[in-house]
């Protein structure tokens, strides 16, 4: 049951509840407006971040099949050694995106056009050429996973919290204000009925009089 | 004491406290728009954007909006050079009254070619605005990630 607000029953204070009604529905409608967008961005996010996952871990799995071949072929000490000088720098671009006012980062691997092989090539075989690929693609989907999961997390937040104004809203602030505004409405023509009895009950005893 | 002080004081802490949680909900949704002035000039033009080394635009509430180099050129592969030089970017998506629609406020017909090959369907404008329904919304969105922002319009409240 809605609670009622304790307000003075005046006419001045009943248009007051009528603008509050209407500026709080007006808001409702915002507020459902941007809870349904969060969500369809939610699940897109969702569905999104399973698939990156997916695509890591069969990245990940073919790399260490093809690492684990190359050792094989060339040694582990030996590979090494050759590996030891192509560490290189990752360039990451990061910025941040406004979804529905929600302020969410945004990462992008800078791809310079030159793949990160640093290695003898003439001493090494295409197996190690194919660990390489691979590992740079699985550094790809590790970027695109960073992003998603934090994406995930913050519209998960903010869901929460729209949906909690949205319920105080519809259940709690909506309701008080439709049943206080009845209640003076109620007051208001319990008090016409008053004055129309007294005048009756006032023209019949001036008439006797 | 002025009316509106009154008022305030009269309410219960708890109504108070949704009343700015209402004030910010209103502001914040819009704070992720570019800037007026920034939409009309030229560099934030598909063309120039490309060219740029962090493509970005600055939003109303002064922080940048990063676009991805990949969707970029994925969009430039639609359309050709001189397209691109009046393609303005972010595309906005306005929220209407009705919740199964959202409209692409649209300045010329390269949104329109845009939009029609991105969702693989015929799209027309009408009064600068394509309409498309939810379902199409998510596809768009799952393709322009960066390069589409939300507007909720006025006409939503009104």
């Amino acid at each position: 049951m809605p609670e009622l607000i304790k307000v003075r029953p005046t006419k001045i204070e009943l248009v007051k509840l009528k603008r509050r009604l209407s500026l709080a529905q007006r808001v409702q409608k915002i507020v459902k407006d941007r809870l349904s967008i969060l969500t369809m961005e939610f699940l897109q996010t969702a569905r999104d971040t399973v698939e990156a996952k997916r695509k890591l871990l069969d990245e990940s799995s073919r790399l260490y099949k093809a690492l684990s071949i190359a050792a094989g072929y060339h040694g582990y000490i030996a590979m090494e050694k050759e590996l030891i000088a192509t560490e290189a720098d990752l360039k990451v671009t990061a910025g941040s995106r406004n979804i529905a006012g929600v302020r969410i980062p945004s990462f992008e691997l800078i791809d310079n056009g030159k793949p990160m092989r640093g290695y003898n090539l003439v001493d090494t075989s295409s197996w190690l050429d194919r660990a390489a690929q691979l590992s740079e693609e699985s550094l790809r989907a590790i970027v695109e996973l960073a992003e998603l999961q934090r994406n995930f997390e913050l519209l998960a937040m903010e869901i929460n919290r729209t949906k909690r104004i949205t319920n105080a809203l519809e259940y709690i602030v909506i309701p008080g204000l439709q049943v206080t505004i009845k209640y003076l409405n109620m007051k208001f023509e319990e008090r016409d009925r008053e004055e129309k009895a007294r005048l009756k009950r006032v023209k019949v005893l001036v008439a006797r009089g | 004491m002025p009316e509106s002080l009154q008022d305030e004081a009269k309410q219960s802490p708890y109504e108070k406290m949704l009343q700015d949680c209402l004030r910010g909900e209103l502001r914040v949704v819009n704070t992720g728009l570019p800037q007026s002035q920034k939409r009309q000039s030229k560099e934030n033009k598909l063309f120039y954007l490309l060219n740029e080394k962090y493509p970005h635009v600055v939003c109303n509430d002064g922080s940048t909006h990063l676009f991805k180099k990949s969707e970029l050129e994925y969009l430039a592969s639609m359309i050709d050079a001189d397209e691109q030089k009046a393609l303005p970017l972010p595309m906005l998506i306005e929220l209407g009254a009705n919740q199964s629609e959202a409209a692409i406020i649209c300045e010329g017909n390269i949104e329109e070619k845009v939009i029609s090959k991105a969702l693989n369907m015929p799209v027309t404008c009408q009064e600068k605005r394509i309409r498309i329904y939810r379902p199409q919304l998510a596809l768009l969105r799952r393709k322009f990630k960066t390069t589409t922002v939300y507007v909720f319009s006025p006409k939503i409240v009104a």
